[in-house]
């Protein structure tokens, strides 16, 4: 059944080339024997083995031959496509072979490192190379989809990021929508005391201080022309694909309407909530958070005296702070590090230090963990003024007696303590912002383990995240500075892309077949996209029609399809059956 | 089964978002899983057909495996969801066809995991070796025909059906159901290309795929040309020439056909025989079931259809008449969709298992609910083998005698129902029974309404042998269903499970019109006469 473009295909030549990949691929690999094997096989033209294509030796070697042996089709036996794929093939590209007749197989990543045995390792190559040779001859050349990009931006969540990819967006020329959760800009970092490395205020990162009362990194948003700022405002609806898509916000004088060329994500990060681990006894008024130590300090500054603690307005003379609250533990909240809670609970504990000469402050540390510039002298600072580090994880914190312990374990004395303690501060770690989530299924996103976006694979050519970056703590835990960093890179791609106003995508869409549609519309149910319509057919029924910009290629519907109208193109059942028959079948000699 | 020296063929299907890359991963961090595991990469794992899952398994590998990002997290957002739905499905049918459902495996890794996903080739792997193999069914052998040798052929399918006696009068054009919607297709000029003797077109005619062989034409022509098994004839020459159909469902259907006549198989079909049933192993009367479990498998997203209950009803009917028959779980396909879509070398191998099966049986009458499996026996059958010394009968027909003598009465109904009554291709004009159906539906005590189109003139489902079920037979269902309807009857019976598949799904499916003039219950008329005899 599988086997009805064998006719077709019977002209075509195939010019198969393997990699030794610096014998990388050739120390596992007999590519000689996988040669020897393949080379008489029907519309195999020629064979060749190299040592690196991917070099400019090797990319040189592959234009000389496509011009040699005028082959149509090609198979490239080397590393994974993902990754190396789209430099390989340039060059027969260039030389006139239409990519979608192009091949990569990978015998490197999933074949060469991971089967030690060479005989083993060979035969399954052999198989998977036959495999890329039956399918190649399915293949159809095709012409990449182009599709325009509209020249504005939307940015979701008004934080430092938000606000400085809306700033970049807006100075290369671009209108942006800015929109905002809450009622003010600058999120979770305007509310801080102070940051590293400077010790400043937060606001500082955005270039001055708090005590200026209007900020103005903030004003430079609010006074930008090309900046349109939305507060108290959240998203309704996303409609549309990759270039034109139509949003509709909620704001609270009704709704606003409309289009978009590309996205930012910014939707930033929350703070764990200890609540959930009794052991930390954070129902108790003397254990906070960083957090609301934070408020402790701002309304010391705000009021002068000293640090007060919840309970009896005591100052408190012990402190000790936890570590890793929320993180590193998957059983105990996440298994990610939260990667700035230490540099901040140093930044805190020394600036308690200074405000109560005479307290101990603690620090429960797993690892000290600040890859950051500057971190290894913060950290020195901290020694030197006096902050105890004990390394070792905390058991439990209890109250007995109207007083507060922390059970610890000091692993480099190898001792079990009990501290009394005045007031103790959990360093909490990040997760996803709230609501989040629903940013994530209207833009079809994809989140990894920890429920941050995850990041296409960044080997991957930018065209794949369809005109939608996401940046900052969005995207996972980070300090304020690799925030902006974020920003910056995520703007100058928006960027780029609107500037370009086009962009070719793969043409890996679906297809519906006219002759064998029969509009049942079950395509249309499955669609996550909204990418296929059901349009009269001019004979009183109706037909499948596919929107090539909206439509991602995931396939979904061509399963769905009883009558195999709707394929998606490179995968339709025949061309992947011919791949399989490849790995089943005795290859070659 | 245990080979100490089998080595697996596994096929991982793996997404190009998480199962791919983890692969990746693994490969970049060196760590070792058995080179069994031999991976394709496909956009989502939503993507996979189970069509293609099956043929692999048909032709080769010994478990397959797809890989896709974790549940909640696929990159397509549900696709993976609907992958697993799917696997699903298909582990049923595996069931039924006797293959290991074990074969079929889904793992939700993400792009990170690359331990996960070496561990779970690991596992697979071992768990496949433990199986053994999968039945390896070989692609159907194809003659290196001449083009003198396919003339040859060619007219004598003509001479066989007397194709050679048409006159080109277009009767046939004229009442084909297909032709009526589809204007590229015109049986007469089939008939036509092949009396020219050219036998490229045949290499190439997409045209002989599309006739539904509803067998109107033959019914109208006026010199008896049987065109439906010139088109069959033709459709087994044509696969010789590498011109094969695009099948419905991808071929999932013919490629399970293919393994039930290819293979030694520990089936599982004879689950719907429930504690209440009589059934023997051996006995006079043989009950031939067909692929109904087959079908509840494959549709099983489709709840209302519960195929099997016609099984199930058959043998209520005929135990209410103090029969007992045989039912057995080696029973094959009979082969039907794939002496219809060109295949006739494993329709043989499936004629020979089931002519077999009942000749252990002793029967000496075997009774058909399906049209399909009664005309494959009565009139393929016939033609192939030639020592069927045993009665063929349909349930229809046999009911109908059992009431005669007065073995089997029907109670008579409460409410008075009005029922209308659909004439199956194969029971109607391929079969001729057109009178037992209206008779057990009047013994029953329905009150019978007919058709505009009925009997010799009933009207086509749609598709015959899951081929191409496109738009001109959507316009066949829908316009059938409206006929059904404007009778004013509350159900339409029938006897064949494909015309039952057909039309309630174009019944139940986005329409560009108001669903009442269609909405009409298909129903099965030995489940009907069950119910009644059950009192429902």
């Amino acid at each position: 059944m599988a086997d009805n473009t064998d006719n077709d295909s019977a002209k075509s030549s195939i010019g198969l080339y393997l990699c030794r990949c610096n014998g990388e691929i050739s120390k596992y690999i007999d590519l000689d024997r996988i040669a020897d094997n393949l080379k008489s096989i029907e519309n195999v033209k020629v064979v060749g083995i190299h040592d690196a294509l991917c070099s400019r030796e090797g990319q040189t070697f592959l234009k000389e031959e496509k011009e040699k042996h005028g082959f149509e089709r090609a198979v490239i036996g080397a590393c994974s496509p993902n990754i190396q794929g789209i430099i390989v093939g340039k060059a027969l590209e260039e030389k006139g072979l239409n990519k979608y007749l192009f091949e990569q197989v990978n015998i490197r990543e999933q074949c060469a490192w991971v089967h030690p045995d060479i005989d083993k390792a060979t035969a399954k190559a052999l198989a998977l190379i036959n495999g890329g040779l039956r399918r190649v001859l399915t293949l159809e050349p095709m012409e990449d989809v182009e599709i325009s990009i509209l020249p504005s931006a939307l940015v979701i969540g008004g934080g430092v990021t938000g606000m400085q990819a809306a700033l970049d967006i807006a100075a290369a020329g671009f209108k942006v929508y800015l929109l905002e959760r809450t009622e003010e800009l600058g999120g979770r970092a305007y509310k801080l005391s102070m940051t590293f490395p400077t010790h400043n205020c937060g606001i500082c990162c955005m270039q001055y201080c708090k005590e200026c009362v209007f900020t103005p990194k903030i004003e430079d948003v609010l006074q930008d022309e090309k900046i349109e700022v939305m507060l108290n405002s959240e998203i309704e609806s996303i409609e549309g694909g990759f270039g034109n898509r139509h949003i509709t916000v909620k704001a609270p004088d009704g709704p606003r309407e409309f289009d978009v060329g590309t996205i930012i994500v910014a939707t930033g990060s929350k703070t764990f909530d200890p609540s959930d681990l009794p052991e930390l006894n954070y129902s108790s008024p003397d254990v906070i958070t960083t957090v609301e130590l934070e408020q402790l300090i701002v309304k010391q500054r705000e009021k002068g005296g000293s640090i007060e603690r919840p309970s009896d307005g005591k100052v408190p003379k012990t402190i000790n702070f936890i570590q890793c609250v929320g993180s590193r533990d998957r059983a105990k909240g996440n298994l990610h590090c939260s990667l700035v809670c230490c540099t901040y609970a140093i930044g805190q504990a020394r600036e308690l230090v200074k405000l109560i000469p005479d307290a101990t402050v603690y620090i429960h540390y797993i690892d000290l963990r600040g890859p950051y510039r500057g971190f290894e002298e913060f950290y020195d600072a901290a020694k030197q003024e006096g902050v105890q580090f004990v390394r070792g994880r905390i058991s439990k914190i209890y109250s007995t007696g109207g007083k507060l312990f922390v059970r610890a374990e000091d692993t480099d004395a190898g001792a079990l303590l009990e501290i009394e303690s005045d007031l103790v501060v959990l360093s909490v770690g990040q997760e996803p912002a709230q609501g989040s989530e629903k940013i994530v299924e209207m833009l079809h996103l994809q989140t990894d383990i920890d429920e941050f976006i995850k990041d296409i694979n960044p080997m991957f050519p930018p065209e794949f995240r369809r005109g939608i970056y996401a940046a900052g703590c969005a995207q996972g835990p980070k300090g304020i500075r690799y925030s902006i960093d974020d920003a910056k890179s995520a703007a100058s791609e928006v960027i780029r892309l609107m500037r370009d106003g086009t962009v070719k995508m793969p043409r890996i869409t679906a297809k519906a077949d006219e002759f064998r549609c029969r509009g049942c519309g079950r395509c249309v149910d499955v669609c996550q996209f909204d990418a296929i319509t059901l349009i009269e057919d001019g004979k009183g029924g109706q037909i499948a029609k596919v929107d090539e910009v909206r439509c991602e290629g995931c396939g979904t519907c061509t399963v769905a399809c009883c009558n195999k109208a709707m394929t998606i193109i490179g995968y339709a059942i025949p061309q992947v059956i011919a791949n399989v028959m490849g790995l089943v079948e005795e290859a070659g000699q | 089964m245990t080979d100490d020296n089998f080595e697996p063929n596994i096929i991982a299907f793996t997404c190009t978002w998480c199962g791919y890359p983890s692969a990746n991963l693994a490969g970049v961090n060196k760590i070792d899983y058995p080179a069994n595991v031999k991976i394709i990469r496909v956009m989502c794992s939503g993507s996979v057909d189970p069509a293609v899952v099956m043929q692999a398994l048909e032709r080769g590998a010994d478990g397959i495996i797809i890989i896709g990002c974790l549940i909640d997290n696929c990159h397509y957002v549900e696709g993976n969801k609907n992958a697993e739905e799917r696997a699903d499905r298909l582990k049923r049918l595996l069931n039924v066809l006797g293959l290991d459902s074990k074969r079929i495996r889904t793992e939700w890794i993400n792009a990170s995991e690359r331990v996960k996903f070496a561990n779970a080739m690991r596992e697979f792997v071992d768990e496949i070796r433990e199986l053994g193999p999968a039945p390896h069914i070989p692609a159907p052998k194809r003659k290196e025909l001449t083009s003198e040798e396919i003339k040859k052929e060619i007219s004598r399918i003509i001479e066989d059906t007397g194709a050679f006696d048409c006159v080109e009068c277009g009767k046939c054009t004229s009442v084909c159901p297909v032709a009526r919607f589809d204007t590229e297709f015109a049986p007469r000029t089939i008939v036509l290309r092949s009396m020219e003797g050219i036998t490229d077109n045949l290499a190439n005619d997409k045209d002989i795929w599309t006739c539904s062989t509803c067998e109107m034409c033959n019914s109208m022509c006026p010199y008896k040309v049987n065109y439906s098994g010139f088109i069959q004839g033709l459709r087994g020459t044509a696969m010789q020439l590498s011109n094969s159909p695009v099948c419905s469902q991808g071929g999932l259907i013919q490629s399970a056909i293919r393994i039930m006549a290819g293979a030694d198989l520990k089936q599982n079909r004879l689950d719907w025989v429930t504690e209440d049933l009589e059934i023997a192993e051996k006995g006079d009367v043989f009950y031939f079931v067909g692929c109904l479990p087959h079908f509840d498998a494959i549709f099983a997203d489709r709840e209302y259809l519960e195929l099997t209950r016609t099984a199930q009803s058959a043998v209520k009917l005929m135990n209410a008449a103090g029969i007992k028959p045989a039912v057995s779980n080696e029973e094959r396909c009979c082969g039907h969709d794939l002496v219809w879509s060109g295949d006739e070398e494993n329709f043989l191998k499936l004629m020979d298992k089931n002519l077999e099966l009942v000749k252990n049986s002793g029967a000496k009458k075997v009774v058909f609910t399906c049209p399909e499996c009664i005309r494959t026996f009565e009139m393929d059958y016939k033609d192939f083998a030639e020592d069927i010394d045993f009665e063929i009968v349909h349930i229809s027909d046999l009911l109908v005698q059992l009431i005669d003598e007065g073995k089997l009465s029907l109670p008579s109904m409460a409410d008075e129902i009005i029922a209308t009554y659909h004439d199956s291709c194969r029971l109607g004009r391929h079969m001729g029974i057109y009178d037992s159906p209206r008779s057990l539906i009047e013994s029953a005590g329905m009150k019978l309404v007919e058709m505009e189109n009925t009997r010799e003139k009933s009207a086509c489902c749609g598709v015959s042998a899951w081929l191409s079920c496109n738009s001109a037979a959507m316009r066949m269902q829908l316009e059938r269903l409206e006929e059904a309807k404007k009778t004013g009857a509350e159900v339409m019976l029938t006897f064949c499970p494909k015309c039952r598949i057909h039309l309630s799904c174009a019944a139940n499916e986005e329409l560009p019109f108001d669903r009442e003039r269609v909405n009409i219950i298909t129903k099965d008329l030995t489940v009907a006469l069950a119910e009644l005899l059950e009192g429902k």
